[in-house]
């Protein structure tokens, strides 16, 4: 990228190839890093080893007030694991994502290949409205779709009501039957994602070398083959980059779901980001919200290690 | 197959029909007198527009307190991580030393971590600081998720300044520092600009941590002013609230189609969350 320096190898090397200036012990990054490095460390590495010194205790609401906690040690690991709502959320947590992330992928996908068969005009309102609903706040576009799913006057339940096929749905109240809350839920984060998405998949498919396109159209292979064989083997590592990406994100989400239905009806939406802000911060057992942090954190740390060796892999200069 | 072929313009414009819906509806919504919100049969134009439903809004009392409370945390949080930023970037991309990569992967990685990974720490921290409900705790806190994408940023765009640029420079007797603040500085300014609109946009639109932080109306930052406006007792204002979400949204978009040409690049980076 950058010339030989940069990616030589760290540390005295025999022979350089680029004898640079940057080579040089100085102090310049040191004095240019640690700003920043201070900082960090302030706000986000020491807050981790909090939290995991806050899940050894039994930190609570009473705490909160007169700063006394004891160290119970493993018990609130020992509780998370024999809790059915822990497992619960989980598994919910799972099954969500694997929903979202299936569902935004694919259509990201399809609307991506899209922009590709389209003019110029065309191309440009779609990008444009790509960019809107990909703009719009999530706090905002949540109260937008509560509006939209409002049992009585929302458009959702009128259009349905419209099409016939589920009777009279007028009066459909979706934040109140897990089934349904789910759906909204779904329909929202796919709404929000899918821009990203096709935007990203596109910038890739645009580079895919239009002889290999004209040449399997020469052999007269169907525009279904010539995706399937050329251009997705042209995607597959932005495809894996744009998944990964997904999957972390929408097991983080939580804004969209506690506006909707606030993990409710019931538990039916609560997943792991909802279980554990009720945890810490509606019946402040922070010590016990601590611990599911921690877990939640871990597995994710699974997620993110693969997405950064993919990102080594595909040549990132780190 | 020729470009433009009606089958494509046809599910082009399905497509856009159902993707533009929502924010098609939120602006009808903000623009419609409430006898015309609340009809069996939705009308999908205002028959009489008005702008009741924004002073609705805007007279709020809470709303030009938590204007300015928004733009105090979010001026602060972007100009904090910019300066930060890019003494970082710059050390990251021009420099070669030992523990770099380090950094870097840790840089990478705490962009990934759950939100309550990180609130429920601070929450402690500040609360036993007397901090809780302070504007500097807010700050740390968005610091916290904006600088690493800040750096992570800015140096692709340091990356990409060619090294015979630096070499000139300390050819013409130029020395490092000199080197960067007068001329690698002003190359990356147009990353430093969209990094400062990704960093408005991720801190603007936070509601988690500044909804668990705040606990005083009068402390309340923009999205925690506009998700309180749906109250369980006297019925949601649908009218007043579509206004509010358009107010609260339009810079956002405003500034996501000013720097649309390095929102792939920005995103991929690993923030401003959907």
């Amino acid at each position: 990228m950058l010339g030989g320096a940069l990616d030589a190898p760290p540390g005295p090397s025999p022979a350089p190839a680029h004898r640079s200036r940057r080579r040089r012990r100085d102090l310049a990054p040191l004095v240019l890093l640690s700003p920043a490095c201070l900082v960090l460390a302030v706000v986000t590495l020491a807050p981790i080893g909090f939290l995991v010194a806050t899940s050894f205790t039994d930190y609570n609401q009473r705490t909160l007030f007169t700063g006394e906690y004891a160290n119970v040690g493993l018990q609130q690991y020992t509780e998370l694991l024999s809790d059915n709502d822990f497992w619960t959320s989980l598994l919910r947590t799972v099954i969500f994502t694997a929903a979202m992330v299936a569902g935004s992928v694919l259509i990201g996908m399809g609307v991506s290949h899209l922009l590709t068969r389209l003019g110029r005009g065309w191309r440009y309102t779609v990008t444009v409205v790509l960019i809107v609903a990909w703009a719009m706040p999530n706090v905002a576009s949540s109260l937008v779709w509560n509006w939209l799913f409002q049992p009585g006057y929302g458009v959702a339940n009128w259009a349905l009501a419209r099409l016939g096929i589920f009777g009279d749905t007028t009066s459909l109240n979706w934040a109140q039957d897990p089934m349904l809350a789910y759906i909204a839920i779904w329909l929202l984060i796919v709404w929000q994602a899918v821009p990203f998405i096709a935007l990203t998949l596109n910038a890739a498919e645009t580079q895919v070398p239009k002889e290999y396109l004209e040449a399997a159209r020469l052999d007269g292979a169907s525009e279904y083959a010539i995706y399937r064989i050329v251009t997705l083997n042209h995607l597959r590592p932005t495809l894996l980059l744009v998944t990964i990406l997904s999957v972390i994100w929408d097991y983080n989400v939580f804004n969209q779901i506690w506006l909707i239905s606030r993990g409710g009806p019931g538990d039916a939406t609560s997943t792991l980001g909802v279980f554990t802000y009720k945890t810490a911060f509606v019946g402040f057992h922070i010590g016990h919200g601590a611990a599911v942090s921690v877990v939640t954190t871990l597995i994710l740390l699974g997620l993110t290690a693969v997405y950064i060796r993919n990102l080594l892999k595909s040549g990132e200069d780190l | 197959m020729t470009r433009g072929g009606w089958k494509a313009k046809a599910l082009a414009a399905a497509f856009c029909l159902v993707w533009a819906f929502p924010v098609y509806w939120m602006v009808n919504t903000a623009f419609k007198p409430r006898s015309e919100i609340f009809t069996s049969t939705p009308l999908f134009w205002p028959r009489h527009p008005t702008l009741g439903n924004f002073s609705t809004a805007l007279s709020q009392k809470q709303f030009l307190t938590n204007l300015g409370n928004s733009v105090i945390v979010v001026a602060a949080t972007v100009i904090v991580s910019i300066v930060l930023g890019i003494f970082a970037a710059a050390a990251l991309s021009r420099f070669r030393f030992r523990g770099r990569r380090v950094i870097m992967v840790v840089i990478l990685a705490v962009q990934m971590l759950p939100a309550t990974a990180l609130l429920i720490p601070m929450f402690v921290m500040f609360n036993s600081l007397d901090m809780l409900g302070t504007f500097a705790a807010l700050v740390l806190a968005y610091v916290a998720t904006v600088l690493p994408f800040s750096i992570w940023v800015m140096r692709g765009f340091f990356v990409m300044i060619p090294a015979e640029i630096e070499e000139a420079a300390h050819i013409d007797g130029a020395g490092n520092w000199r080197t960067l603040i007068s001329v690698l500085f002003p190359l990356v300014a147009p990353g430093v600009i969209a990094t400062g609109i990704f960093s408005f946009i991720a801190a603007w639109n936070d509601y988690l941590i500044a909804y668990t932080f705040m606990q005083d109306e009068s402390r309340y930052t923009l999205p925690v002013w506009l998700a309180s406006f749906t109250n369980p007792h006297t019925g949601t204002d649908y009218g007043s609230q579509m206004a509010a979400s358009v107010i609260f949204a339009v810079p956002v978009i405003v500034f996501f189609l000013a720097i649309q040409r390095n929102l792939v690049a920005g995103m991929s980076a690993g923030a401003v969350k959907g």
